[in-house]
């Protein structure tokens, strides 16, 4: 018998999310991956797709084909992909937006790390969340150390380094005041322990959580500032080196390379990639979540 | 492991009257799973399952059921093949038959958590050799799904020391296996290749079962016993694991399995691990619909 041409894996019935997606958007998405390094899941086209329509109402493009001759041709590629990216990564941040990436913070890293330097004078750790934006994740880094300073941190110093690019960003963040929207992911536990009432229904962040922040303007191309970050135990840069080309991205990785410390652990956004960008890194797995590792000097991995 | 503690274990597996018959199309299956041409394949296939009333109606009522979104439920297994692909249909086959060799009861190990794992394992198996040019595809996803058949006879045939084992596990979130080594003195792979003995599985396929937790202990088919201990680990930290938090750091591509593959593959070292990564995220949500769907409601064999 002859079987009817088919995909290897025929598509599922049709959800909500997977209805009706117009190949193009999968053409996009390989795109978006190869350019920036975000990946959109299958079951995330959708979203990928709303941006994408939002992006051709815009522009007046009729339809996705229309729309990727735009992103694919001069002029103007560049700043399309741009608009693009934005429209796919606005509204992802809040506060504890990635559990397993705490998970994996609390339960294997930081036992490591504590377990490394223990032999250290001054029991020191220090957090640089790069691309801080709004501060969503300095706040979430702060009250999770909080609540290992009477265990694994007992005795330890924690200092979070938050910088951004923009001035404005950097503000909102330091005033730590944050709606529903910003808040969807934080427990009621969270909520009571490290926050007091706002205005207009908002909370605010707590003093003691504040006091383990630094937040700065900083640009990451600044090559003679990035020089000075040295001693991180860990970085996170989140959706920031998306909007980079490969160059620049480059060279901010190779940075952040050395400002760790041998052990250290840098972080990108939950579908983000650093590709083959730098392959002094090791990717690492975690449950539900990687990670990069500069191989500490006892492993022998270096 | 001394000599005559594996021995103390194949005979206890060889004799114990409760360990199940594998359903007389199960081999021939798995057979038919590695050779190649489609087209014969298939008649096969459906040739085969008419020999089993209960496998063939259990198979139409999962490729009815709303996972597979056809508009009219197959009436044949022939009918089944087209309209879903063979692949689906042997995966639901496979499935079916290993679902029944063991009965409901007895389970230590969710029997739905366990299930998830072996078929995702079996997926990540095919999806990674499919990366590999000259790996044999389908002889991963046999070698993927039955990695872990030794669970079944710890369920079976040491159900107490077991349950010591996977509660120490749950606890100290450690891995199953070593859980296993430090309660029981034996593990899985132990159980598994004596019942994959008494079964006659491939010679490959055995090696794959006793060695996957210790590659270096494997003589043959190390690149096999390399791919299924990566892909098990893969799925272990992308949530197709053993249903609780595992605090382990998987560094795949530093894994001695990983150089073991490299030689074996030229084309490992372009792979774009991330990418696979989140790839296989997209097939987790599958492969809990067609576990739920076969284990279910599934009716119990009479």
């Amino acid at each position: 018998m002859t079987i009817v041409t088919q995909p290897a894996t025929p598509p599922l019935a049709p959800s909500k999310s997977s209805e009706a997606v117009d190949p193009v958007y999968r053409q996009i998405r390989d795109l978006v991956y190869k350019v920036s390094g975000i990946y959109k899941a299958e079951e995330k086209l959708y979203l990928l797709a709303d941006g994408c329509g939002r992006r051709m109402k815009q522009l007046g493009a009729r339809n996705p084909r229309e729309y990727w001759d735009q992103l694919t041709s001069q002029p103007g590629r560049d700043g399309e992909l741009r608009q693009l990216l934005n429209e796919i990564t606005i509204g992802e941040t809040c506060l504890f937006r990635s559990q397993p990436q705490l998970d994996a913070l609390r339960k294997v890293i930081l036992p490591e790390i504590v377990a490394e330097k223990t032999k250290q004078i001054t029991k020191r750790l220090r957090i640089w969340s790069a691309g801080c934006s709004t501060g969503e994740e300095s706040y979430t880094l702060a009250m999770n150390m909080l609540e290992e300073s009477e265990r694994l941190l007992k005795g330890w110093t924690v200092e979070i380094l938050a910088t951004d690019l923009n001035d404005r960003s950097v503000e909102t963040a330091k005033a730590g005041i944050y709606g529903d929207y910003a808040l969807r992911a934080t427990t009621e536990y969270f909520r009571r322990k490290y926050f007091s009432a706002g205005e207009e229904k908002k909370l605010q962040v707590r003093p003691e959580v504040k006091k383990l922040i630094t937040f700065s303007r900083l640009n990451l191309q600044d090559e003679s500032k990035m020089l000075f970050m040295k001693g991180m135990d860990l970085i996170f840069c989140c959706n920031v080196l998306i909007y980079f080309d490969g160059a620049s991205k480059s060279k901010v990785i190779n940075h952040f390379f050395s400002n760790l410390n041998f052990g250290g652990y840098f972080f990108l956004g939950t579908s983000e990639s650093l590709m083959k960008l730098n392959d002094q890194f090791h990717l690492v797995h975690f449950p539900g979540t990687i990670a990069y590792w500069k191989p500490s000097l006892k492993s022998g991995k270096l | 492991m001394t000599a005559s503690f594996t021995e103390t274990i194949r005979e206890r597996v060889q004799g114990i009257e409760t360990m199940p018959a594998i359903p007389a199309v199960f081999l021939p299956l798995l057979k038919l799973l590695s050779s190649s041409g489609e087209e014969a394949k298939v008649d096969e296939v459906v040739r085969l399952v008419s020999y089993d009333n209960t496998i063939a109606a259990q198979c139409l009522r999962v490729a009815g059921s709303p996972l597979f979104g056809l508009a009219q439920p197959p009436k044949s297994i022939k009918g089944a093949v087209i309209s879903l692909g063979l692949r689906r249909v042997e995966t639901i086959l496979l499935t079916c038959c290993l679902g029944q060799a063991f009965p409901a009861k007895k389970w230590v190990l969710d029997p739905v958590v366990f299930w998830r794992h072996s078929l995702g394992c079996a997926m990540v198996c095919r999806k990674f050799s499919e990366k590999l040019a000259t790996a044999d595809a389908e002889k991963a996803y046999m070698a993927g799904l039955l990695h872990d058949i030794g669970f079944m006879v710890n369920c079976l045939v040491f159900s107490k020391e077991f349950a010591t084992a996977m509660e120490r596990a749950c606890q100290e979130e450690i891995p199953l296996d070593e859980a296993e080594q430090a309660t029981m003195g034996f593990t899985h792979c132990d159980t598994g290749r004596a019942l994959a003995e008494k079964w006659k599985l491939a010679d490959d396929v055995i090696e794959v079962i006793a060695h996957h937790h210790a590659i270096e202990q494997s003589q043959k088919a190390q690149p096999l016993v390399a791919l299924v201990h990566l892909s098990d680990l893969l799925c272990r930290m992308r949530g197709l694991g053993y249903g609780y938090y595992e605090r382990h750091k998987a560094d795949l591509i530093g894994d001695p399995a990983w150089a073991i593959l490299s030689k074996e593959y030229r084309d490992l070292e372009g792979m774009d691990l991330v990418r696979f990564t989140f790839e296989l995220d997209e097939a987790v949500a599958e492969i809990h619909s067609l576990v739920a769907t076969v284990f279910g409601s599934a009716p119990a064999r009479t």
